[in-house]
């Protein structure tokens, strides 16, 4: 039961939806986080067989409130918390409950820091607005977020979830054009008027590059009858 | 696929071997921009043929189609030897607009030649793979020959096993260095010459006749 409405006290199982359009007893959008050692006792409460999608969500609503997490959080469950733990309380806390989670909470875990102030600062969240992000937020969104916030700072843990690789934008981006780069293009466009060739691959390649375009594109002459038979 | 490329390369030598020995061999005439290979081609087009084969510049990717002149006859001791000159553009590694634009030429046509002598390079890469029984290839003997292209090309000659005559052209300039250009292809036979001034072109062709014959 790691989330409690901080108006009320009502409290919430982890990965809870209802908690996600505010607490329906009173209204309120803050929450306290309170790491799984600490509340096991009180109602164990294993995420395992929630739906992802909510686990998913559980690192924006643990923002929300990690900041009372951490005057509340005693020492023994996370060793020497210190002010930019808040990954380490994410990541330490849902441990015993959360098995499932895997790295995007650890990746969302570093955006904490600015979106949590963001957050703070709202004072009130409608009940549309409240709605809206409690029906909308899909999984796949909210990774996308908590990495676009990281972007540059971090590079994505090696057990990270498959998605992150084919969606995740920045970080190794440059870094993978480039390979894309050295494996496929026989001609790269640094700049209009500025050109790359590779040698090797204009030689290797059968088809014939006849014409460049402006934006980027070629026109390639294919191979004739007798040499796409071969292949 | 390598193994039916090749045997297709090999199929298509030996029926044109059997079939086509009296075709004219096409020799195509390589080498970095600037090297002196179109005023090479229309050297031997000119003494030949009476023709040319395109413009010559001292700006650097002038030729950016290849150009073929077919027919020509070499006649060489008593010996006739017939080829197709196929004048290709010069191959490097980066095309950049601004050097063009020392040569008093607006923004947008230094592009427009970047792009075009881009295409050329490919076009000439192209050439080399598909299309040439032979290579004349060309350095400006007055600089350095031990470049990223020229070994690039020279080995993808060799790995061809496409006849190929070495031509340390410009030797009417004062830094011109033959020796430094036959030291660095020791495996090829390096011919002295001035493509402009026509110096030395009566080795050059009968070099051609013996090679390309």
């Amino acid at each position: 039961m790691p989330h409690q409405c901080t108006t009320c006290g009502r409290t919430f199982p982890d990965g809870s939806k209802e908690m996600l359009s505010g607490c329906p007893d009173c209204g309120g959008n803050k929450f306290q986080f309170k790491p799984a050692s600490e509340t096991a006792d009180e109602q164990p409460s294993p995420g395992g067989d929630k739906p992802p999608a909510t686990d998913r969500q559980s690192p924006s609503t643990d923002r929300q409130s990690s900041p009372t997490d951490r005057q509340s959080s005693p020492a023994g469950s996370q060793p020497a918390a210190d002010d930019n733990s808040t990954a380490d309380a994410d990541a330490s806390a849902p441990e015993s409950s959360r098995p499932d989670s895997g790295t995007p909470d650890g990746q969302a875990a570093n955006a904490n820091a600015s979106d949590s102030e963001h957050v703070r600062e709202r004072s009130q969240e409608d009940v549309a607005q409240a709605s809206a992000r409690s029906d909308v937020v899909s999984p796949d969104e909210l990774d996308r977020a908590s990495r676009d916030v990281e972007t540059g700072s971090s590079s994505p843990e090696p057990g990270s979830d498959a998605p992150t690789d084919t969606e995740g934008p920045r970080p190794d981006i440059n870094d993978l054009r480039e390979e894309l780069n050295e494996q496929f293009e026989s001609i790269r466009i640094v700049s209009p008027g500025k050109y790359e060739l590779n040698l090797m691959e204009l030689y290797d390649r059968q088809e014939y590059i006849i014409s460049l375009q402006e934006d980027g594109r070629y026109v390639i002459e294919m191979p004739d009858a007798w040499g796409i038979d071969d292949e | 696929m390598g193994l039916l490329t090749n045997l297709k390369d090999s199929i298509s030598r030996v029926t044109d071997g059997l079939f086509a020995a009296d075709e004219p061999k096409r020799i195509g005439i390589y080498g970095p921009p600037n090297a002196g290979k179109t005023t090479l081609a229309n050297r031997i087009a000119r003494d030949w043929t009476g023709d040319a084969v395109g413009p010559e510049s001292h700006i650097p990717h002038e030729t950016r189609r290849a150009r073929r002149k077919e027919n020509v006859e070499i006649e060489r001791n008593g010996r006739k030897v017939t080829i197709d000159i196929v004048d290709t553009p010069g191959v490097t590694t980066k095309v950049d607009y601004k050097e063009f634009l020392d040569h008093d030429m607006e923004k947008d046509d230094a592009v427009r030649r970047s792009r075009e002598a881009t295409e050329g390079v490919a076009e000439a890469m192209h050439w080399l793979r598909e299309d040439v029984d032979g290579v004349i290839y060309v350095l400006d003997s007055t600089t350095d020959p031990f470049t990223q292209v020229n070994t690039m090309l020279i080995g993808i000659i060799e790995s061809q096993d496409l006849p190929a005559l070495i031509l340390a052209n410009k030797t009417d300039l004062p830094g011109s260095d033959v020796q430094q250009i036959a030291n660095a292809f020791p495996q090829h036979e390096t011919i002295p010459l001035s493509a402009l001034e026509g110096d030395n072109m009566d080795e050059v062709y009968t070099k051609i006749a013996e090679y390309f014959g």
